[in-house]
């Protein structure tokens, strides 16, 4: 599967690539621009987005808006990687409808495995 | 239990409202001098937004200089017949009359000023000094607070933020090497690498029982 990684950390970035890639069998594109995502997405269509929430140029929650907005992206799941996990935040990406979030620090032994659970109902999943 | 807790901004309405009526004026705001030395309304209570705006002097206005500067209580020149202050007020006109500006003040720096008027001109008010500056004092206080709880809610967030992020490089690096994604590890580096992992653990938990799960009253 193809996947879309927004982070703007430098080493987080690495730990994502290397999980996705290695364990998850995954083609990782990233970019830690939040203008970037929207264009990136319509133009690479991947099965995948995972978004940080604070990103620059645009947050991770207008950024899952605009991909919700547009008929070209709409389907494709979103998963938040937060640090900040404040439970109001939370309930506003699931409102926006992200697929899940996963709060950091993650495991990254066990991130494939968490992505799986919330990528699961949409019939979807990442590893195989 | 029922929510019945006020909002800072609640509470400093009603002490403007209050002062208000103590004073008998028609107008009480309490305007703050915001860090980056812009003068907003922070509390009218609810009079007429074009009030605010009659009375919301700007940041170089002589007599609010005075009044912060010099943390005096300033009185203003008999106002104008077609002030724009009295249409806001609904009055013919205010010619003759003034406002009063008090500063509010806090232990280091003039936080804003409080606008109590308009009175007639020949009503005595500066001798009211220590009355004056007592409403002042109660407004600074308020604001203070208010201010704090914004840092507060402000700055837990981040700091939140701002561990976790190395930590999850840290703990994510860490994670990788013991689970084998690099080729097998054992003795003493495995031990050593277990520790610091646990130590990441450690810290996480603080971290969501000190900043994370922290709820602040609502403002």
């Amino acid at each position: 599967m193809r996947v879309l990684i927004a982070e703007d950390d430098p080493d987080i970035q690495v730990i994502l690539r290397m999980v996705l890639t290695r364990l998850g069998k995954c083609d990782v594109q990233i970019t830690f621009e939040g203008n970037e995502v929207l264009p990136l997405a319509q133009a690479n269509k991947p099965g995948l987005i995972l978004l940080d929430v604070m990103l620059p140029g645009m947050s991770g929650f207008e950024i899952c808006k605009a991909l919700k907005a547009d008929e070209s992206t709409k389907h494709i799941p979103v998963i938040f990687l937060t640090a900040r996990s404040l439970p109001a935040e939370l309930q506003q990406a699931m409102e926006m409808g992200a697929a899940g979030y996963l709060a950091k620090p993650f495991d990254p032994m066990t991130l494939v495995g968490q992505i799986n659970a919330l990528l699961s109902p949409l019939g979807a999943s990442i590893g195989s | 239990m029922e929510e019945t807790a006020l909002s800072f901004e609640q509470i400093l309405n009603a002490t403007v409202r209050l002062l208000r009526t103590t004073w008998q004026a028609s107008a009480c705001l309490f305007l703050q001098a915001d860090d980056d030395g812009q003068i907003r309304v922070r509390a009218s209570d609810g009079v007429d937004a074009a009030v605010a705006k009659s009375l919301a002097l700007k940041p170089n206005d002589p007599l609010l200089t005075q009044c912060m500067t010099k943390n005096e209580i300033v009185e203003s020149k008999a106002l104008s017949a077609k002030d724009n202050l009295a249409r806001a007020l609904g009055m013919n006109s205010l010619k003759g009359m003034k406002y009063v500006l008090v500063p509010v003040s806090g232990q280091a720096r003039v936080l804003g000023v409080l606008v109590l008027g308009p009175f007639p001109k020949d009503r005595e008010i500066m001798s009211r000094e220590s009355e004056l500056r007592s409403a002042g004092a109660l407004c600074a206080v308020l604001s203070a607070h208010w201010r704090l709880y914004e840092w507060i809610s402000n700055f837990l967030p981040q700091v939140n933020h701002e561990l976790r992020t190395p930590l999850t490089a840290i703990q994510g690096s860490i994670g990788m090497v013991l689970g084998g994604v690099f080729g097998q590890v054992g003795g003493e580096v495995k031990a050593m690498l277990e520790m610091a992992h646990k130590g990441c653990e450690r810290t996480v938990r603080a971290i969501e029982d000190y900043l994370t799960n922290q709820e602040l009253p609502k403002k």
